[in-house]
Protein backbone atom coordinates (compact mmCIF):
# COMPACT_ATOMS: atom_id res chain seq x y z
CA UNK A 1 0.00 0.00 0.00
CA UNK A 2 1.45 3.37 -0.97
CA UNK A 3 2.25 5.96 1.65
CA UNK A 4 -0.77 7.70 3.12
CA UNK A 5 -1.73 10.92 1.40
CA UNK A 6 -4.95 12.87 1.00
CA UNK A 7 -5.83 11.56 -2.46
CA UNK A 8 -5.29 7.88 -1.80
CA UNK A 9 -7.29 8.12 1.43
CA UNK A 10 -10.25 9.85 -0.18
CA UNK A 11 -10.16 7.50 -3.16
CA UNK A 12 -10.15 4.61 -0.73
CA UNK A 13 -13.24 6.04 0.99
CA UNK A 14 -15.03 6.51 -2.33
CA UNK A 15 -14.15 2.97 -3.35
CA UNK A 16 -15.62 1.54 -0.19
CA UNK A 17 -18.80 3.61 -0.43
CA UNK A 18 -20.99 0.76 -1.78
CA UNK A 19 -19.95 -1.77 0.88
CA UNK A 20 -20.41 0.74 3.70
CA UNK A 21 -23.75 1.83 2.28
CA UNK A 22 -24.93 -1.76 2.17
CA UNK A 23 -24.55 -2.00 5.92
CA UNK A 24 -26.99 0.82 6.55
CA UNK A 25 -29.94 -0.43 4.56
CA UNK A 26 -32.49 0.33 7.27
CA UNK A 27 -31.39 3.91 7.82
CA UNK A 28 -31.14 4.47 4.07
CA UNK A 29 -34.68 3.20 3.54
CA UNK A 30 -36.01 5.50 6.27
CA UNK A 31 -34.34 8.57 4.75
CA UNK A 32 -35.40 7.55 1.25
CA UNK A 33 -39.02 7.11 2.34
CA UNK A 34 -39.03 10.52 3.99
CA UNK A 35 -37.82 12.24 0.82
CA UNK A 36 -39.96 10.13 -1.51
CA UNK A 37 -43.08 11.03 0.46
CA UNK A 38 -42.77 14.65 -0.69
CA UNK A 39 -43.10 13.62 -4.33
CA UNK A 40 -46.59 12.24 -3.81
CA UNK A 41 -47.95 14.29 -0.93
CA UNK A 42 -48.72 17.95 -0.85
CA UNK A 43 -45.72 18.78 1.30
CA UNK A 44 -42.90 20.45 -0.61
CA UNK A 45 -39.35 19.24 -0.17
CA UNK A 46 -37.26 21.84 1.65
CA UNK A 47 -33.78 21.86 3.13
CA UNK A 48 -33.31 19.59 6.14
CA UNK A 49 -36.87 18.30 5.98
CA UNK A 50 -35.48 14.79 6.66
CA UNK A 51 -32.47 15.86 8.71
CA UNK A 52 -33.23 13.44 11.53
CA UNK A 53 -33.29 10.43 9.20
CA UNK A 54 -30.18 11.65 7.40
CA UNK A 55 -28.20 12.04 10.63
CA UNK A 56 -29.09 8.45 11.55
CA UNK A 57 -27.89 7.30 8.12
CA UNK A 58 -24.70 9.32 8.32
CA UNK A 59 -23.89 7.99 11.80
CA UNK A 60 -24.40 4.42 10.66
CA UNK A 61 -22.27 5.05 7.56
CA UNK A 62 -19.42 6.62 9.54
CA UNK A 63 -19.46 3.83 12.10
CA UNK A 64 -19.38 1.21 9.38
CA UNK A 65 -16.32 2.98 7.98
CA UNK A 66 -14.54 2.90 11.34
CA UNK A 67 -15.34 -0.79 11.83
CA UNK A 68 -13.97 -1.69 8.40
CA UNK A 69 -10.90 0.47 8.90
CA UNK A 70 -10.18 -1.25 12.20
CA UNK A 71 -10.57 -4.69 10.61
CA UNK A 72 -8.26 -3.66 7.77
CA UNK A 73 -5.57 -2.39 10.15
CA UNK A 74 -5.89 -5.49 12.32
CA UNK A 75 -5.54 -7.71 9.26
CA UNK A 76 -2.41 -5.94 7.98
CA UNK A 77 -0.86 -6.06 11.44
CA UNK A 78 -1.54 -9.81 11.63
CA UNK A 79 -0.04 -10.47 8.21
CA UNK A 80 3.09 -8.44 9.08
CA UNK A 81 3.41 -10.38 12.33
CA UNK A 82 3.13 -13.75 10.59
CA UNK A 83 5.66 -12.71 7.96
CA UNK A 84 8.22 -11.92 10.59
CA UNK A 85 7.82 -15.23 12.33
CA UNK B 1 -31.69 28.33 -4.42
CA UNK B 2 -28.55 27.40 -6.23
CA UNK B 3 -30.12 26.84 -9.62
CA UNK B 4 -27.38 27.56 -12.08
CA UNK B 5 -28.11 27.81 -15.77
CA UNK B 6 -25.92 29.49 -18.29
CA UNK B 7 -26.80 28.41 -21.79
CA UNK B 8 -24.79 30.65 -24.01
CA UNK B 9 -26.06 31.71 -27.40
CA UNK B 10 -23.34 32.37 -29.91
CA UNK B 11 -23.74 34.93 -32.68
CA UNK B 12 -25.12 32.35 -35.10
CA UNK B 13 -27.93 31.49 -32.68
CA UNK B 14 -26.47 28.05 -31.97
CA UNK B 15 -26.44 26.73 -28.43
CA UNK B 16 -23.16 26.29 -26.58
CA UNK B 17 -24.10 23.88 -23.85
CA UNK B 18 -21.26 21.38 -23.84
CA UNK B 19 -17.54 21.80 -23.33
CA UNK B 20 -16.35 19.82 -26.35
CA UNK B 21 -12.74 19.92 -25.26
CA UNK B 22 -13.69 18.28 -21.97
CA UNK B 23 -15.78 15.67 -23.79
CA UNK B 24 -12.77 14.81 -25.97
CA UNK B 25 -10.64 14.39 -22.83
CA UNK B 26 -13.27 12.22 -21.13
CA UNK B 27 -13.69 9.95 -24.13
CA UNK B 28 -9.95 9.73 -24.66
CA UNK B 29 -9.45 8.77 -21.01
CA UNK B 30 -12.25 6.19 -21.17
CA UNK B 31 -10.91 4.62 -24.36
CA UNK B 32 -7.43 4.22 -22.87
CA UNK B 33 -8.60 2.39 -19.73
CA UNK B 34 -7.14 -1.08 -19.33
CA UNK B 35 -10.59 -2.65 -19.09
CA UNK B 36 -12.42 -0.16 -21.29
CA UNK B 37 -14.25 -2.95 -23.12
CA UNK B 38 -16.25 -3.79 -20.02
CA UNK B 39 -18.06 -0.45 -20.41
CA UNK B 40 -18.95 -1.02 -24.05
CA UNK B 41 -22.17 -2.96 -23.48
CA UNK B 42 -24.52 -0.11 -24.25
CA UNK B 43 -22.65 1.03 -27.36
CA UNK B 44 -22.46 -2.55 -28.61
CA UNK B 45 -26.20 -3.06 -28.21
CA UNK B 46 -27.15 0.22 -29.89
CA UNK B 47 -24.56 -0.32 -32.63
CA UNK B 48 -26.06 -3.68 -33.53
CA UNK B 49 -29.56 -2.17 -33.66
CA UNK B 50 -28.37 0.58 -36.02
CA UNK B 51 -26.78 -2.11 -38.20
CA UNK B 52 -30.17 -3.92 -38.24
CA UNK B 53 -31.75 -0.79 -39.66
CA UNK B 54 -29.06 -0.58 -42.33
CA UNK B 55 -29.88 -4.16 -43.35
CA UNK B 56 -33.57 -3.27 -43.55
CA UNK B 57 -32.74 -1.09 -46.54
CA UNK B 58 -32.27 -3.41 -49.51
CA UNK B 59 -29.35 -1.58 -51.04
CA UNK B 60 -25.61 -1.74 -51.35
CA UNK B 61 -23.80 1.39 -50.23
CA UNK B 62 -20.47 1.94 -52.01
CA UNK B 63 -19.25 4.56 -49.53
CA UNK B 64 -20.43 5.08 -45.96
CA UNK B 65 -19.50 7.36 -43.10
CA UNK B 66 -19.73 6.69 -39.35
CA UNK B 67 -19.93 9.97 -37.43
CA UNK B 68 -18.66 9.83 -33.84
CA UNK B 69 -17.84 6.15 -34.26
CA UNK B 70 -15.97 5.59 -30.98
CA UNK B 71 -14.50 2.13 -31.29
CA UNK B 72 -16.77 1.45 -34.27
CA UNK B 73 -19.62 -0.64 -32.93
CA UNK B 74 -21.79 -0.54 -36.06
CA UNK B 75 -19.38 -1.75 -38.74
CA UNK B 76 -18.61 -5.08 -37.08
CA UNK B 77 -22.22 -6.13 -37.75
CA UNK B 78 -22.20 -5.06 -41.40
CA UNK B 79 -21.09 -7.14 -44.34
CA UNK B 80 -19.15 -6.18 -47.47
CA UNK B 81 -22.29 -6.70 -49.57
CA UNK B 82 -24.07 -3.89 -47.75
CA UNK B 83 -21.27 -1.39 -47.23
CA UNK B 84 -18.28 -1.53 -49.57
CA UNK B 85 -16.07 1.16 -48.05
CA UNK B 86 -16.36 2.88 -44.71
CA UNK B 87 -14.94 6.08 -43.26
CA UNK B 88 -14.76 6.33 -39.49
CA UNK B 89 -14.60 9.66 -37.71
CA UNK B 90 -14.28 10.44 -34.02
CA UNK B 91 -12.90 13.28 -31.91
CA UNK B 92 -10.51 11.04 -29.99
CA UNK B 93 -7.47 9.32 -31.39
CA UNK B 94 -7.43 6.62 -28.69
CA UNK B 95 -10.91 5.40 -29.58
CA UNK B 96 -10.05 5.11 -33.27
CA UNK B 97 -6.87 3.22 -32.40
CA UNK B 98 -8.97 0.58 -30.65
CA UNK B 99 -11.60 0.25 -33.35
CA UNK B 100 -13.23 -3.16 -33.79
CA UNK B 101 -12.42 -5.09 -36.90
CA UNK B 102 -14.93 -5.40 -39.70
CA UNK B 103 -15.27 -6.97 -43.14
CA UNK B 104 -14.95 -3.89 -45.30
CA UNK B 105 -11.91 -1.63 -45.78
CA UNK B 106 -12.02 1.39 -43.46
CA UNK B 107 -10.25 4.72 -43.25
CA UNK B 108 -10.05 6.77 -40.06
CA UNK B 109 -10.43 10.51 -39.88
CA UNK B 110 -9.99 12.49 -36.68
CA UNK B 111 -12.84 14.99 -36.84
CA UNK B 112 -15.38 16.75 -34.67
CA UNK B 113 -18.99 15.80 -35.46
CA UNK B 114 -19.83 19.50 -35.70
CA UNK B 115 -17.21 20.20 -38.37
CA UNK B 116 -17.26 17.42 -40.94
CA UNK B 117 -14.33 17.82 -43.34
CA UNK B 118 -16.04 16.30 -46.37
CA UNK B 119 -17.36 17.64 -49.65
CA UNK B 120 -21.04 17.75 -50.45
CA UNK B 121 -22.66 14.77 -52.12
CA UNK B 122 -19.98 12.31 -51.12
CA UNK B 123 -21.58 9.46 -49.17
CA UNK B 124 -24.32 6.95 -49.93
CA UNK B 125 -24.88 6.22 -46.26
CA UNK B 126 -24.14 8.06 -43.03
CA UNK B 127 -24.56 6.36 -39.67
CA UNK B 128 -24.11 7.63 -36.17
CA UNK B 129 -24.51 5.92 -32.85
CA UNK B 130 -24.35 7.32 -29.33
CA UNK B 131 -22.50 10.53 -30.07
CA UNK B 132 -25.03 13.12 -31.23
CA UNK B 133 -26.30 13.82 -27.73
CA UNK B 134 -23.14 15.75 -26.87
CA UNK B 135 -23.30 18.05 -29.88
CA UNK B 136 -23.88 21.73 -29.26
CA UNK B 137 -25.34 22.70 -32.60
CA UNK B 138 -27.43 19.65 -33.40
CA UNK B 139 -29.42 21.34 -36.20
CA UNK B 140 -26.12 22.38 -37.79
CA UNK B 141 -24.59 18.92 -37.46
CA UNK B 142 -27.67 17.31 -39.03
CA UNK B 143 -27.52 19.81 -41.86
CA UNK B 144 -23.87 18.95 -42.48
CA UNK B 145 -24.74 15.26 -42.55
CA UNK B 146 -27.47 15.98 -45.08
CA UNK B 147 -25.02 17.93 -47.20
CA UNK B 148 -22.31 15.26 -47.33
CA UNK B 149 -24.91 12.70 -48.39
CA UNK B 150 -25.52 12.07 -52.08
CA UNK B 151 -29.08 12.65 -53.31
CA UNK B 152 -31.15 9.57 -52.38
CA UNK B 153 -28.57 8.82 -49.70
CA UNK B 154 -29.75 7.87 -46.25
CA UNK B 155 -28.81 8.83 -42.70
CA UNK B 156 -29.43 6.32 -39.93
CA UNK B 157 -28.69 7.56 -36.45
CA UNK B 158 -29.15 6.63 -32.85
CA UNK B 159 -28.81 9.00 -29.96
CA UNK B 160 -29.54 8.96 -26.30
CA UNK B 161 -32.49 11.19 -25.49
CA UNK B 162 -35.91 11.54 -23.93
CA UNK B 163 -36.08 10.39 -20.34
CA UNK B 164 -32.65 8.80 -20.20
CA UNK B 165 -31.24 8.44 -16.69
CA UNK B 166 -34.31 10.04 -15.13
CA UNK B 167 -33.77 7.93 -12.02
CA UNK B 168 -30.30 9.37 -11.53
CA UNK B 169 -31.42 12.89 -12.31
CA UNK B 170 -34.36 12.80 -9.90
CA UNK B 171 -32.42 11.17 -7.08
CA UNK B 172 -29.65 13.74 -7.27
CA UNK B 173 -32.17 16.56 -7.54
CA UNK B 174 -34.15 15.47 -4.49
CA UNK B 175 -31.05 14.73 -2.42
CA UNK B 176 -29.46 18.06 -3.26
CA UNK B 177 -32.67 19.93 -2.43
CA UNK B 178 -33.03 18.23 0.94
CA UNK B 179 -29.37 18.47 1.87
CA UNK B 180 -28.34 21.79 0.31
CA UNK B 181 -31.53 23.71 -0.29
CA UNK B 182 -31.27 23.82 -4.08
CA UNK B 183 -29.99 21.81 -7.00
CA UNK B 184 -27.97 22.21 -10.16
CA UNK B 185 -28.12 19.99 -13.22
CA UNK B 186 -25.98 16.87 -13.15
CA UNK B 187 -27.52 15.01 -16.06
CA UNK B 188 -27.15 16.72 -19.43
CA UNK B 189 -30.20 17.99 -21.32
CA UNK B 190 -31.61 15.60 -23.92
CA UNK B 191 -33.52 15.97 -27.15
CA UNK B 192 -37.16 14.94 -26.90
CA UNK B 193 -38.40 12.49 -29.47
CA UNK B 194 -41.03 15.01 -30.55
CA UNK B 195 -38.32 17.53 -31.44
CA UNK B 196 -36.29 15.10 -33.47
CA UNK B 197 -38.73 15.00 -36.37
CA UNK B 198 -38.62 18.79 -36.63
CA UNK B 199 -34.84 18.85 -36.46
CA UNK B 200 -34.49 16.31 -39.25
CA UNK B 201 -37.05 18.11 -41.40
CA UNK B 202 -35.33 21.45 -40.96
CA UNK B 203 -32.02 19.87 -41.88
CA UNK B 204 -33.48 18.92 -45.25
CA UNK B 205 -34.21 15.24 -44.75
CA UNK B 206 -37.34 13.63 -46.17
CA UNK B 207 -39.20 10.37 -45.56
CA UNK B 208 -38.40 10.52 -41.86
CA UNK B 209 -38.68 7.64 -39.44
CA UNK B 210 -38.21 8.22 -35.75
CA UNK B 211 -38.67 5.55 -33.12
CA UNK B 212 -37.71 5.11 -29.54
CA UNK B 213 -36.28 2.14 -27.68
CA UNK B 214 -35.88 1.77 -23.97
CA UNK B 215 -32.93 -0.11 -22.53
CA UNK B 216 -32.94 -0.64 -18.80
CA UNK B 217 -29.70 -1.68 -17.14
CA UNK B 218 -29.60 -2.88 -13.56
CA UNK B 219 -26.78 -1.91 -11.23
CA UNK B 220 -25.93 -2.65 -7.62
CA UNK B 221 -26.37 1.02 -6.71
CA UNK B 222 -26.03 4.66 -7.72
CA UNK B 223 -22.31 4.50 -7.33
CA UNK B 224 -21.93 1.79 -9.96
CA UNK B 225 -24.23 3.72 -12.30
CA UNK B 226 -22.00 6.78 -12.12
CA UNK B 227 -18.84 4.72 -12.34
CA UNK B 228 -20.00 2.97 -15.49
CA UNK B 229 -21.09 6.25 -17.07
CA UNK B 230 -17.62 7.58 -16.47
CA UNK B 231 -16.07 4.43 -17.94
CA UNK B 232 -18.24 4.85 -21.03
CA UNK B 233 -16.91 8.37 -21.51
CA UNK B 234 -20.42 9.68 -20.80
CA UNK B 235 -19.64 11.93 -17.83
CA UNK B 236 -21.33 15.27 -17.87
CA UNK B 237 -19.45 17.99 -19.72
CA UNK B 238 -22.09 20.70 -19.80
CA UNK B 239 -20.74 24.16 -19.04
CA UNK B 240 -23.30 24.54 -16.27
CA UNK B 241 -22.32 21.34 -14.51
CA UNK B 242 -21.29 21.56 -10.91
CA UNK B 243 -17.79 20.16 -10.41
CA UNK B 244 -18.33 18.95 -6.85
CA UNK B 245 -20.77 16.53 -5.39
CA UNK B 246 -20.74 16.66 -1.61
CA UNK B 247 -20.32 13.33 0.11
CA UNK B 248 -23.46 13.92 2.14
CA UNK B 249 -25.44 14.58 -1.03
CA UNK B 250 -23.99 11.46 -2.60
CA UNK B 251 -25.05 9.40 0.42
CA UNK B 252 -28.50 10.98 0.39
CA UNK B 253 -28.90 10.39 -3.35
CA UNK B 254 -27.92 6.72 -2.92
CA UNK B 255 -30.66 6.30 -0.32
CA UNK B 256 -33.29 8.10 -2.41
CA UNK B 257 -32.40 6.18 -5.59
CA UNK B 258 -32.70 2.86 -3.81
CA UNK B 259 -35.93 3.71 -2.08
CA UNK B 260 -37.71 5.26 -5.04
CA UNK B 261 -36.52 3.05 -7.88
CA UNK B 262 -34.86 0.01 -6.31
CA UNK B 263 -35.75 -3.51 -7.40
CA UNK B 264 -36.73 -6.29 -5.04
CA UNK B 265 -33.33 -7.92 -5.26
CA UNK B 266 -31.61 -4.76 -4.06
CA UNK B 267 -30.37 -3.61 -7.45
CA UNK B 268 -31.36 -0.31 -9.04
CA UNK B 269 -32.37 0.31 -12.66
CA UNK B 270 -31.01 2.98 -14.97
CA UNK B 271 -33.06 3.79 -18.07
CA UNK B 272 -31.54 4.67 -21.41
CA UNK B 273 -33.98 5.92 -24.02
CA UNK B 274 -32.43 5.52 -27.43
CA UNK B 275 -33.91 7.59 -30.26
CA UNK B 276 -33.44 6.02 -33.69
CA UNK B 277 -33.82 8.22 -36.74
CA UNK B 278 -33.79 7.56 -40.47
CA UNK B 279 -33.79 10.39 -42.97
CA UNK B 280 -33.27 10.51 -46.74
CA UNK B 281 -31.69 13.19 -48.88
CA UNK B 282 -34.35 14.21 -51.43
CA UNK B 283 -34.20 12.82 -54.96
CA UNK B 284 -36.71 12.81 -57.82
CA UNK B 285 -37.08 9.04 -57.65
CA UNK B 286 -38.52 9.25 -54.14
CA UNK B 287 -42.27 9.07 -53.63
CA UNK B 288 -43.83 12.48 -53.16
CA UNK B 289 -47.19 13.48 -51.71
CA UNK B 290 -49.82 13.49 -54.47
CA UNK B 291 -50.92 16.85 -55.92
CA UNK B 292 -54.10 18.39 -54.57
CA UNK B 293 -57.12 17.55 -56.71
CA UNK B 294 -55.52 14.44 -58.21
CA UNK B 295 -57.72 12.01 -56.28
CA UNK B 296 -59.70 9.50 -58.32
CA UNK B 297 -61.88 8.14 -55.52
CA UNK B 298 -63.75 9.73 -52.67
CA UNK B 299 -63.76 8.80 -48.99
CA UNK B 300 -67.53 8.85 -49.22
CA UNK B 301 -67.33 5.78 -51.46
CA UNK B 302 -65.72 3.71 -48.71
CA UNK B 303 -69.06 2.51 -47.42
CA UNK B 304 -69.89 1.19 -50.90
CA UNK B 305 -66.95 -1.18 -50.95
CA UNK B 306 -68.33 -4.73 -50.69
CA UNK B 307 -66.70 -7.69 -48.91
CA UNK B 308 -64.02 -9.36 -51.06
CA UNK B 309 -65.38 -12.55 -52.74
CA UNK B 310 -63.41 -15.83 -52.54
CA UNK B 311 -62.37 -15.44 -56.18
CA UNK B 312 -60.73 -12.09 -55.35
CA UNK B 313 -58.58 -13.63 -52.64
CA UNK B 314 -56.39 -15.65 -55.00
Amino acid sequence: MSGPNVWSRSRERIRRFPELFAQCAGEAAAYGKCVAATTTGRQELTKDLCAKEFEALKTCFTNAGHKLHFLFVKHSFCSIWTERH
Amino acid sequence: VQNVSCRRLSAGGAMNIFDRRMKRQQRSWAASLQDSSKYDYLREEVGSRVADRVYDIARTFPLALDVGCGKSHIAEHLSKDVVQRLLLTDITHSALKQRRSCEMPTHCVLADEEFLPFRENTFDLVVSSMSLHWINDLPGALRQIQQVLKPDGVFIGAMVGGETLYELRCSLQLAETEREGGFSPHVSPYTAVTDLGNLLGQAGFSMLTVDIDEIQVHYPGIFEVMNDLQGMGESNCAWNRRALLHRDTMLAAAAVYKEMYGNEDGSVPATFEILYMIGWKPHESQAKPAKRGSATASFGDLSKISQPTPSDQA
